[in-house]
């Protein structure tokens, strides 16, 4: 439902790190939390032009007699409300569908795929997928709760930059959070991201001090990275430069993922403005 | 649209850039043109895909003959099915069920969105399912990868979801034609049996896709008839015995269709792992194939012989034979073997109609009848056509895949008394019974379908006046002299927790009297429970609850909290503008 951020629980040490994580993301935006104690190993959301499976791990099905109180216990010390979902429409008697309606979903860090690897850098097939399609923003969480207390949004000037530019925004006025820009200097220069800028109105809070632009370049992106503060939710759009570039050079994205530790909110091409 | 000196843009007009918009007529051209290449296209695919299935089918089916007396038969099919399930479950990771009933699921509830895996999954578990002498059809596999294919095209192109539906369509009756030879009935059995509704929209891209299918299928296997009929002489009493076979047809449909249902629950109530389950069941089969080897494999051996005059006589061997493979077919289905129902169900109608025809002889031997060949055939559509609640389909399925249009009245007479005898026990076709017990059963472009791609929350009236249960009735008509509305939803003054709800009509008695100002309080005036709805209501069950309560608006609560009206003017309007853009 939209105002929700839509999280599967695990009932492991690990998957409580992740949900933690989803509720100080409710907490700091005010939204009520949506959770999954799955009963199946795939479900899936229909998006508008594609259908993802999210396959879970067997983890994901473990003790489930302590899962609902476990989540209920954290919820109620984190403060934030939560309802549990229970899929109504099922593609199979085995296949659950699961709604999409959602402001945010916090995507399962592993997955039956090789996105088990998310964690040394490699963002696998179905969260790519679900990225793609999704009209939310995915949160990727760190893999141990780590409060977020500023907003970094990496800007590269694509439309999918300034879409997650735009999410970034919004998400600063709901959280009041300092929000500030990252931009390597790739193939154009400085000039070129700040007419972006002026068009996007950043232009004058950037220059007032209002807003940080940090500008990166002449080095390694290891060292450049560097300077993202550690306790930064990093916000990135989906930059879908075509499958070969993703296999040969390597996005962005996974680079960020792979350098930094942070909470990562990825934000795709269908993504909407939150509500 | 406006352009850039505010006037209303028109068809052949400039657009903001000064450029020529192409007239809507040469665009509608342009996407028509393109749906039928990309029908062309698909039907290629599919068509192609099902010839090779049937190919590797029939290589498959060797190893079984060669096995048959040997006690290896018993295993054969038990290892197939659980390699069958290893590879569709654990390797392509599909959890998906009997196939049909998933693509009826996507063309009514999902605008025709179908995993792509189910390409290849269907197909690889069929395979190896029936290769091994499990019990099914390879024809709902070829259906529904067929289907996946028209999607995935769809997804490629980006197309709207009413052209993806098109396309899932082409690939369905291409698949099935090329696997038949029948284009007509593949066109036929996507139009009865999956989509329920006959556009000129979709006619014209799903008969391209269905002849490309069935002429693929002609270069690789030739133009051959499956089941080439003699030359039948009809008369009137054959005709009304037709009838009596009709019955037991409509008998044997619902015998399959309730066996399918119960082995499937017997096998879940059993708590067996999926592996397990089609091993014992698989094992069950192999055990039934070693007596009666004639209930393996998909069957169109035994059609032949029940065609060509080459089974044993008497009616024994027949209504064993009969019985058995009814068994074989719920055992292979029911513990979660890969396949389809179709040529199950077309070999029980031959054996059922050859049982009928030798019944006619014992009972009136001195009536001439038109012959075993002619009540097989006959029995073939019947089953078909009561099972799938297809009368059309199995029609003209059993015209073209005999070469002869001079059983078509019998076949009419069968099949339509048959589906009609059979719907008495069973109304819904064996696909939609699944969706039903799923609660997923919508039939396409109704009311239902439409109103399920709706979302409630987009609809909600949430420019409402609340009111506390202490105010005033004086306070009250304040407010009613403010509002258009007629429902003011009554909230909690500390806690804004919803209580109930105050409609205009219950109140009018009220508001005229002024002595009552300063007496009653919303509290007294307010329905305390009425009904509400959920954020997640779907809005068919909104509909159903309108009906019952007679009200036009009702309050969508959640967790307590009142977050809006939802009322029947907009659910309509909203529905209307849907169904315009559905069209476009």
């Amino acid at each position: 439902m939209k105002g929700e951020l839509f999280h599967i629980f695990r009932n492991t040490p690990f998957g409580r790190e992740i949900f933690l994580q989803s509720l100080y993301t409710c907490k700091t935006m005010g939204k009520k939390a949506k959770v999954l104690l799955p009963g199946f190993k795939q479900y899936l959301m229909y998006f508008e032009h594609a259908v993802v499976t999210l396959e879970l791990d067997d983890s994901f099905l473990r003790a489930r007699a302590t899962a609902e109180t476990h989540a209920r216990e954290l919820a109620g010390q984190a403060g934030v409300d939560i309802t549990f979902l229970e899929p109504r429409e099922f593609t199979a008697s085995t296949l659950p569908d699961l709604p999409i309606d959602f402001d945010i979903m916090t995507c399962p860090r592993s997955m039956k795929d090789m996105s088990s690897k998310v964690g040394l850098g490699y963002i696998g097939p179905r969260v790519r997928a679900l990225v793609r399609h999704a009209p939310f923003p995915v949160l990727i969480p760190a893999a141990v709760f780590k409060p977020f207390n500023s907003l970094v949004v990496f800007f590269g000037g694509s439309e999918y930059s300034r879409r997650a530019l735009s999410v970034a925004r919004e998400m600063a006025g709901k959280t009041h959070m300092p929000l500030s820009l990252f931009t390597v200097l790739e193939n154009q220069d400085e000039a070129h991201y700040r007419r972006i800028l002026e068009q996007e109105g950043l232009l004058a809070e950037i220059e007032s001090g209002h807003i940080k632009w940090q500008l990166a370049g002449g080095q390694p992106l290891r060292e450049a990275f560097y300077s993202v503060p550690h306790d930064a939710l990093v916000v990135a759009g989906a930059f879908g430069h075509g499958v070969v570039r993703d296999i040969v050079f390597g996005s962005m994205l996974e680079q960020i993922q792979t350098i930094l530790p942070n909470n990562l909110l990825i934000v795709g091409p269908q993504c909407v403005h939150l509500s | 649209m406006s352009n850039q000196d505010g006037k209303l843009a028109q068809d052949g007009a400039t657009d903001q850039q000064g450029g020529k918009k192409p007239r809507r007529s040469r665009r509608l051209i342009e996407e028509r043109a393109l749906l039928v290449l990309q029908a062309v296209l698909v039907g290629l695919v599919a068509g192609g895909a099902s010839v090779l299935l049937n190919w590797l089918l029939h290589r498959g089916q060797v190893l079984q003959r060669q096995l048959e007396g040997s006690w290896q038969l018993v295993l054969l099919p038990a290892l197939g099915a659980v390699l069958a399930v290893l590879l569709v479950r654990r390797g392509f990771g599909d959890m998906g069920g009997h196939g049909v009933a998933e693509v009826i699921y996507s063309v009514t509830r999902r605008g025709g969105l179908l995993r792509r895996r189910t390409i290849f999954s269907h197909l690889v578990g069929s395979l190896l399912t029936l290769g091994s002498g499990g019990s099914a059809g390879p024809e709902a596999p070829v259906v529904v990868s067929g289907a996946s294919l028209g999607s995935a095209a769809a997804g490629l192109s980006g197309v709207s979801e009413r052209r993806r539906v098109v396309l899932v369509c082409c690939g369905a009756a291409s698949g099935l034609a090329a696997i038949f030879n029948a284009p007509v009935a593949g066109i036929i059995f996507v139009f009865e049996a999956i989509l329920e509704e006959w556009t000129p929209f979709s006619m014209v891209p799903v008969a391209i896709a269905s002849v490309v299918g069935t002429e693929v299928s002609r270069l690789f296997q030739g133009n051959q008839l499956p089941f080439a009929g003699k030359n039948l002489q009809v008369g009137l009493h054959d005709l009304a015995a037709c009838l009596g076979l009709a019955l037991l047809s409509a008998l044997v449909a619902v015998l399959l269709a309730r066996g399918l249902h119960w082995s499937e629950k017997f096998w879940k109530r059993t708590r067996l792992q999926d592996l397990s389950r089609v091993f014992i069941g698989g094992l069950a089969v192999g055990g039934l194939g070693y007596f009666l080897p004639q209930v393996m494999g998909e069957g169109y051996h035994v059609i032949l012989d029940a065609l060509g005059g080459n089974m044993a006589p008497g009616l024994a061997l027949v209504l064993l034979l009969l019985a058995g493979k009814l068994l074989a077919t719920c055992l292979t289905l029911g513990s979660g073997g890969i396949g389809g129902v179709f040529a199950p169900s077309l070999v029980l109608g031959s054996l059922a109609g050859l049982f009928y025809a030798r019944l006619l002889h014992l009972v009136l031997p001195q009536v001439l009848f038109a012959g075993d060949d002619y009540f097989a055939l006959l029995g073939m559509a019947g089953v078909l056509g009561a099972l799938l609640k297809a009368p059309l389909t199995g029609v003209f399925l059993i015209v073209e895949i005999t070469g002869g249009y001079q059983v078509l009245v019998s076949v009419l007479l069968v099949t339509t008394v048959s589906s009609w005898l059979s719907s008495y026990l069973e109304p819904l076709s064996i696909y939609r019974r699944e969706l039903q017990e799923r609660g997923a059963h919508f039939r396409t472009r109704t009311d239902a379908r439409v109103l399920l791609g709706l979302n409630l929350t987009d609809l909600l009236e949430r420019d409402c006046h609340t009111v506390h249960p202490e105010m005033s009735l004086r306070e009250f008509v304040g407010i009613l002299k403010r509002t258009h509305r007629n429902y003011f939803p009554v909230e909690d003054t500390g806690s804004g927790r919803f209580l109930g709800l105050v409609h205009l009509d219950d109140v009018r008695e009220y508001i005229f009297e002024p002595r009552l100002f300063d007496v009653v309080v919303v509290a007294d005036i307010m329905e305390s429970e009425p009904v509400t709805v959920s954020p997640d209501t779907l809005l068919p069950e909104v509909m159903q609850l309108f009906e019952t309560s007679k009200a036009w608006s009702l309050p969508v609560v959640y967790q307590g909290k009142f977050l809006g009206m939802i009322s029947k003017s907009r659910i309509l309007d909203f529905y209307r503008r849907e169904l315009l853009a559905e069209e476009n």
